[in-house]
């Protein structure tokens, strides 16, 4: 019976690896171990056996039973496994093929507009909001500009009546804040300001910029230097450098132009920065103090600095964009390339 | 300003270091130099050479073949030139030179006989008679003869100047001079500034004008000098070289030494013949109707807000724009009255702009004439006049006005200027610094005594003098910090900045693309929006110096921005897309005419292609965060750039708030675009500050609800959402949601008729529904429809 039962399991575990389906091996798991299977059949001539020999032989055929099962069992999984990879492999699509789902996005100035938001969001400046139509007194004299001061000249700001106009820097809100805030003041204001040039390659007569102010004991032209520098290395990379270079504007004294390294060629020169590694990124200084005189804010008491950037010159820099014009055109081409 | 640099190198030595490095140095302390200019830059090897043999040429009757010497070698050069002889020196450009407009020379063959380089013409050079004698000659450039062969030509003409172009800063007036600048640059490298020569010689006499200043205001110091024996000719070559190196063209003596003067020192001059002077100089406002022919012979009618200079009976002259025609220099002129004034930039901006009549004296006064420069200018011509001996300077000195304005005086201390700047910059360097620039510095040891010299008009206070140490201390010193010294602070959006962007997040995630439309708009979009005469919106504030009419009012709504984006991208052939904005809308305080307008937040939608239609357009709208939490109606809009049956008005509250549909086929003609085209706006001042009250949670049903379809026909005309209304009013508290799953016109189903299905979920939130209550309630919402809408079941 032992050689019997090893040659039964030998011819069931060869057929068994050569099966190449399910049904075939479930067809044949039942010719041996169903009820009238062959090794089942074994099973039952033990009760005729001698007494002495059945424990020896049920072990026997037990055995081979645990034996078989497991090779069912293993090869059950391995068709199984073959069976669903077939079925997937099936099933597989051309993953090429686009659903027509409309992307939509920001406009690229609103896109760098929010990564400057943040930036200034994270160092706790809060976001002011100022009127785009104003009075000439906040987007003139209270930032001393002077009646005689060429930029109030009719040709260079549109008016709306002799008194108002719209605003030409967001320097306006400065002003607008300070009346209404003691300091320690941090705020940033970006928004549309409008000055009459025509529009062509380099100018437009609605843009955009972001003013900032901070005003505090103590603020020095070293805390400038230290936040515009942060601000550079977030819009431009981690390797841009500032430098200052002295400047004029009648709101601020000292006053300064900033240059970051060229993010273009990395103050190699080049055609974007004209050859001469840097770029003028924004113009800043040390709050003057007519301004803070002009909102009651004692400036033998609190110093401040203010910057203002140009919102669009930085991101055309930044994206490319050599036409000041292309930004305000909206063709839906342009705007998805920034989706 | 145009600076010369020889020029420069009169007062302040600056020839031993390169071009370049003085450019980059001036950066340094707020001088951006955006050119150097070479002039001659554009002439590369033409030397001197002499003419040794002139033979005519065998095969060409027009040509000749000269031997000319060019220094080191003995050269053949064919030229069609008549007026050269032997012996004559003459520029020329050799094999391999180039001349000015990247004319290149190279040897060829002209007619079978070798020309190794060219003889050159003035022209050719780019001079003219004002500075070379003899550029203008029909043919080749004859020069002196004493120069030597194999000079660089650029030497010889004068074309070996350095410009800078810099751009100045307009607090800076005083800087708009070769003297000027050459103060800041001796400053800057340490060096001595070398006053310019005032010495003459004055002769007595005593002939004598009155100078009255009648408006004060304008013109806060006159003052006149005559000078008698005049002889207007010719000034000397360097004179000349100098002006046209600055763009100006000399023309005689008299009026050159003015533009000179007004080159270095800064001070504009004006010189009358003074045959034509009418009794005593008064500079007054100009009288209504009074007009005066200008030098340049054009008629000026004047203002009487202008400033002119006026003898008893006529003006002579616009003050600091431009004389009169009569009382100009001329070969006749034998005395001529010298004027060196100061006037209000504002009054000369303002004329010169009106009459749009603009000159070098009028840029200069623009920009602000300080008051030490009337005199430092005036005494430079007188001797410049006396060095030129182009007259006798007489010793009348007529006078009106402020003779010597306060000086100004800064106590400050080292420490209040650190303090500014955020580092540690030693007294005596900050002293160091100060003198350099003219500044008298008193150290009491606790303070520092600043006395301001006069031409610095931009020094008030010690925040300019922390800015004049810091420009030459260097901003490489400035070290970055953060905020040591100062609070805290809690930054952040406020409410409504944070719902502006979740709203254009929303927006975003529908597709949509983000535009940025100009505030300023045509005004004929409200034409091509069909909006009534009298309607509302047309109230718009108009800007009084528009660049056009295309850009004259700012809009009071934006769907006539975002049509012409629309516009625009059809014309391109971009189809579907969906675009919108979120921008101001600006409205007239109609209450307050002189206070500033309402400026609102507004959103404008446009969605275009083919597979858009009304219910895309509403359910982006009408899902917007805010609005669907409150409780709006919609109605059909009125609104006359929508279709009367495919719109809608969002009503808040009795207010229309918004509107949306596609767009009306006339607006669409209109705009030049397709017709399938929806637009929406949205006045989101009505939701952005609706404050959400807190969700307070509803447990999650524990019990079983149903659902069951039902189809209906109705006559065309009813609203399914009138039809919902009443469902859900029948359903009562069972009642949790209604879905449309179709409407249906057509086949089986009566003309005017619309078959409508749609599936109610019934719930009881306390216990499982028994089939009563269901076929109860569904046999109530039934009966409703039949009564109310003249349903009939569908089986």
């Amino acid at each position: 019976m032992e050689e019997k039962i090893r040659q039964l399991t030998e011819r069931v575990e060869s057929s068994v690896l050569s099966c190449a389906d399910m049904r075939t091996l479930n067809d044949l798991k039942v010719g041996v171990l169903g009820k009238s299977g062959e090794l089942t059949a074994i099973l039952r001539n033990i009760k005729d056996l001698p007494p002495e020999q059945k424990p020896a032989a049920g072990k026997i055929v037990n055995e081979a039973r645990v034996k078989l099962e497991k090779i069912f069992a293993e090869r059950g999984k391995a068709l199984e496994e073959k069976e669903l990879n077939e079925k997937l492999a099936s099933e597989k699509i051309d993953i090429t093929i686009d659903k027509n789902v409309l992307k939509g996005g920001l406009h690229p100035l609103n896109i760098v507009r929010n990564k400057i938001v943040d930036f200034f969001v994270s160092l706790g400046f809060i976001v002011a909001d100022s009127p785009e139509i104003e009075k000439n007194y906040y987007n003139f004299e209270a930032l001393n500009i002077p009646e005689d001061h060429p930029a109030r000249e009719i040709q260079d700001t549109f008016f709306v009546t002799k008194d108002i106009c719209l605003r030409s820097q967001t320097s306006t809100g400065q002003i607008r804040m300070m009346e209404k805030v003691k300091p320690p003041i941090k705020m940033i204001s970006p928004g549309r300001v409008y000055r009459s040039d025509n529009p062509d390659a380099t100018h437009s007569p609605m843009f955009h910029q972001i003013e900032g102010l901070v005003v505090d004991k103590n603020i020095t032209m070293c805390d400038l230097k230290g936040i515009l520098e942060l601000f550079a290395k977030e819009i431009f990379g981690e390797s841009t450098k500032i430098r200052f270079r002295p400047s004029y504007f009648p709101f601020t004294e000292p006053s300064i132009e900033v240059d970051a390294t060229c993010s273009h060629c990395h103050g190699a020169g080049c055609r974007v920065c004209k050859g001469t590694g840097w770029i003028e990124i924004l113009g800043a200084g040390i709050v003057n103090r007519n301004v803070l005189k002009n909102c009651s804010i004692d400036p033998d008491v609190y110093t401040g600095f203010a910057f203002g950037a140009g919102m669009d010159r930085i991101t055309n820099i930044f994206h490319g964009i050599t036409d000041a014009r292309v930004p305000f055109e909206n063709d839906v081409r342009f705007l998805k390339q920034f989706n | 300003m145009k600076l010369q640099l020889s020029w420069l190198n009169d007062f302040v030595k600056v020839d031993d270091i390169t071009p370049q490095e003085l450019a980059d140095k001036l950066v340094g302390i707020g001088f951006e130099v955006e050119e150097i200019i070479y002039t001659g830059a554009e002439i590369d090897k033409v030397v001197t050479a002499k003419i040794l043999d002139i033979k005519p040429h065998a095969d060409a009757d027009k040509l000749s073949v000269c031997m000319v010497d060019s220094g080191n070698e003995i050269l053949t050069i064919v030229t069609g030139a008549k007026n050269i002889s032997v012996g004559d020196m003459v520029p020329l450009a050799l094999d391999g030179s180039t001349l000015p407009g990247g004319k290149k020379i190279v040897s060829s063959p002209l007619r079978g006989v070798m020309s190794y380089g060219m003889l050159c013409s003035g022209k050719e050079l780019g001079v003219d008679e004002s500075t070379v004698k003899g550029a203008s000659a029909n043919g080749i450039l004859i020069l002196d003869k004493n120069v030597a062969p194999g000079l660089d030509i650029r030497e010889v003409l004068g074309l070996n100047e350095y410009i800078f172009d810099i751009s100045l800063t307009a607090n800076r007036p005083d800087c708009q001079s070769v003297y000027g600048m050459a103060r800041e640059v001796g400053a800057l490298l340490s060096r001595k500034v070398k006053a310019p020569s005032l010495k003459y010689k004055t002769v007595a006499n005593n002939e004598s004008v009155s100078v009255k200043i009648s408006a004060p205001d304008l013109c806060s110091r006159y003052s006149a000098r005559l000078i008698g024996n005049i002889k207007v000719q010719e000034s000397p070559l360097w004179m000349r070289r100098r002006l046209k190196n600055s763009g100006l063209n000399p023309i005689n003596n008299i009026v050159d030494i003015t533009n000179y003067v007004l080159l270095e020192i800064g001070q504009p001059l004006h010189a009358f013949d003074t045959a034509f002077i009418d009794g005593g100089i008064n500079v007054r406002t100009a009288k209504p109707g009074e007009t005066i022919t200008a030098l340049d012979g054009n008629l000026y009618e004047l203002k009487e807000n202008m400033l002119v200079i006026a003898d008893d009976k006529k003006p002579l002259a616009i003050a600091g724009v431009m004389g009169g025609e009569y009382s100009g220099i001329n070969d006749n002129t034998k005395t001529v009255l010298l004027e060196a004034a100061r006037f209000a930039r504002g009054t000369v901006r303002s004329t010169s702009r009106a009459l749009g009549l603009r000159s070098d004296s009028s840029a200069r006064y623009e920009k602000g004439v300080d008051y030490m420069s009337i005199d430092l200018g005036r005494e430079r011509a007188l001797s410049l006049i006396s060095q030129l001996k182009a007259g006798d300077i007489y010793s009348f000195v007529g006078y009106d006005g402020i003779k010597e304005p306060k000086e100004k005086v800064i106590k400050t201390s080292a420490e209040a200027i650190c303090g500014i700047l955020g580092i540690k910059i030693k007294a005596s360097d900050i002293i160091k610094i100060l003198k350099s620039l003219e500044i008298t510095v008193e150290d009491n040891g606790s303070a520092l005594i600043c006395h301001i010299p006069r031409f610095r008009e931009d020094i008030d206070n010690y925040t300019d003098l922390a800015e004049e140490v810091i420009r030459f201390y260097g901003y490489d010193h400035i070290v970055p910090t953060l905020f040591k010294l100062s609070e805290t602070t809690f930054g952040g959006l406020n409410n409504e900045q944070k719902k502006i962007e979740r709203y254009k997040s929303y927006l975003v995630g529908k597709g949509m693309n983000e535009i940025i439309s100009y505030s300023f708009i045509n005004p004929d979009f409200y034409d091509k929006l069909l909006f009534d005469k009298n309607d509302g919106v047309r109230n718009a504030i108009r800007i009084m110096n528009p660049l056009s009419e295309e850009y004259s009012v700012m809009r009071t709504q934006l769907t006539g921005s975002m049509l012409d984006v629309v516009r625009l991208n059809c014309s391109r052939k971009n189809e579907n897309f969906r675009l919108f904005e979120i921008a101001k809308t600006y409205i007239p305080n109609t209450d307050e005419p002189n206070e500033l307008p309402f400026e609102n937040q507004t959103l404008s939608v446009a969605f275009v292609g083919k597979d858009e239609d009304f219910y895309d357009i509403k359910s982006v709208l009408c899902n917007m965060p805010d609005l669907a939490n409150i409780d709006y109606k919609l109605g059909y809009s009125e609104k006359r750039f929508l279709h009367p049956g495919i719109s809608a008005d969002i009503i808040i509250d009795g207010n229309i708030i918004g509107s949306f549909g596609k767009v009306h086929p006339t607006v669409a003609k209109n705009f030049d675009i397709p017709e399938n085209v929806y637009v929406g706006e949205l006045n989101l001042e009505y939701i952005i500050d609706k404050k959400r009250s807190t969700v307070k949670y509803d447990p999650l049903p524990k019990y079983p609800g149903v659902a069951r379809d039902i189809a209906v026909t109705v006559k065309a005309d009813y609203l399914v959402g009138d039809m919902f209304d009443s469902v859900k009013c029948a359903a009562g508290e069972l009642f949790e949601s209604i879905e449309l799953f179709d409407v249906y016109t057509g086949e089986q189903i009566e003309k005017g008729f619309k078959s409508v299905a749609f599936s109610v979920k019934l719930r009881n939130k306390e216990k499982t529904l028994t089939e009563t209550e269901i076929t109860d309630t569904m046999k109530a919402i039934i009966e409703v429809l039949e009564k109310d809408f003249g349903a009939k079941l569908r089986s």
